[in-house]
């Protein structure tokens, strides 16, 4: 794809991934092919603030788990009142990494 | 998060064991079985119990035989005990036989629990466990 068209993606969308991965996607991005552009540019991806926020409200329910697709360990931490509270607070911290790799995931589904 | 095998064996174990040392340092401390030390971030600051508050006291009656006991107190109890039992289990001959059976069935489990066939009824039913928490004061 053209250079100008991938910047433009990276620049709009560089919050959703982790910053060693943004590399990798721009070269994927150039090598592939146009007609994958329509497709890449609407794929819907998950906000890591929301993430965050719904964390710090309802992370003892899971909610933020069940949000990112993750329904096992959701339920794992609606049955535990968030794992006694330990892994509610965990998961603040590392909930905005969970959602970034989820988004990676995603994403790369288009690019191999 | 990647969820690999190991990965979700290790979350496993590592809850089945805090579990195990929470429900005996609740059956050592009798007087806290009366007066629970409170994690619950939900009911330590609204006083609002949440869907699985009281399942260490219902598992604490479970260890006793008070099965109806366990029952009033929280339901969810059962599943909790239940998990903790044979997870272990589970893990311990899918490590032995080199299989991943266990983490095949909780990916199953995990697309077919997003059903919203399954997953509306369950929802209400905890909504109803829930209400039925808070009703009891637990």
């Amino acid at each position: 794809m053209e250079a100008q068209k991938v910047d433009m993606f990276i620049m709009s969308n560089s919050k959703f991934f982790e910053s060693h991965q943004i590399n990798g996607i721009r070269e994927r991005l150039i090598a592939i092919d146009d007609s994958k552009w329509a497709m890449i540019s609407t794929i819907q991806l998950k906000d890591p603030t929301t993430s965050l926020i719904v964390s710090i409200l309802a992370g003892s329910l899971g909610i933020d788990r069940f949000m990112l697709g993750d329904t096992g360990l959701g339920i794992g931490k609606l049955l535990t009142c968030g794992g006694l509270g330990i892994w509610t607070i965990v998961d603040w911290f590392s909930i905005q990494k969970a959602t970034r790799e989820k988004n990676m995931q995603k994403i790369q589904q288009f690019l191999y | 998060m990647v969820l690999s095998r190991n990965k979700l064996y290790s979350i496993l174990i590592m809850a089945c064991v805090a579990g195990y040392i929470w429900v005996c340092y609740n059956m050592v401390n009798k007087q806290s079985v009366l007066e629970p030390v409170e994690v619950c971030f939900i009911k330590y600051f609204t006083n609002i119990p949440c869907p699985s508050c009281g399942s260490t006291r219902a598992i604490l009656s479970l260890t006793k035989g008070n099965f109806n006991d366990a029952f009033s107190i929280n339901p969810i109890g059962f599943l909790v005990a239940f998990i903790m039992l044979f997870s272990p289990l589970w893990i311990l001959l899918d490590v032995v036989a080199k299989k991943n059976t266990l983490f095949a069935f909780y990916q199953n489990l995990e697309t077919y629990l997003r059903r919203p066939k399954i997953a509306i009824p369950l929802l209400i039913i905890i909504m109803i466990n829930w209400i039925w928490n808070i009703n009891k004061g637990l």
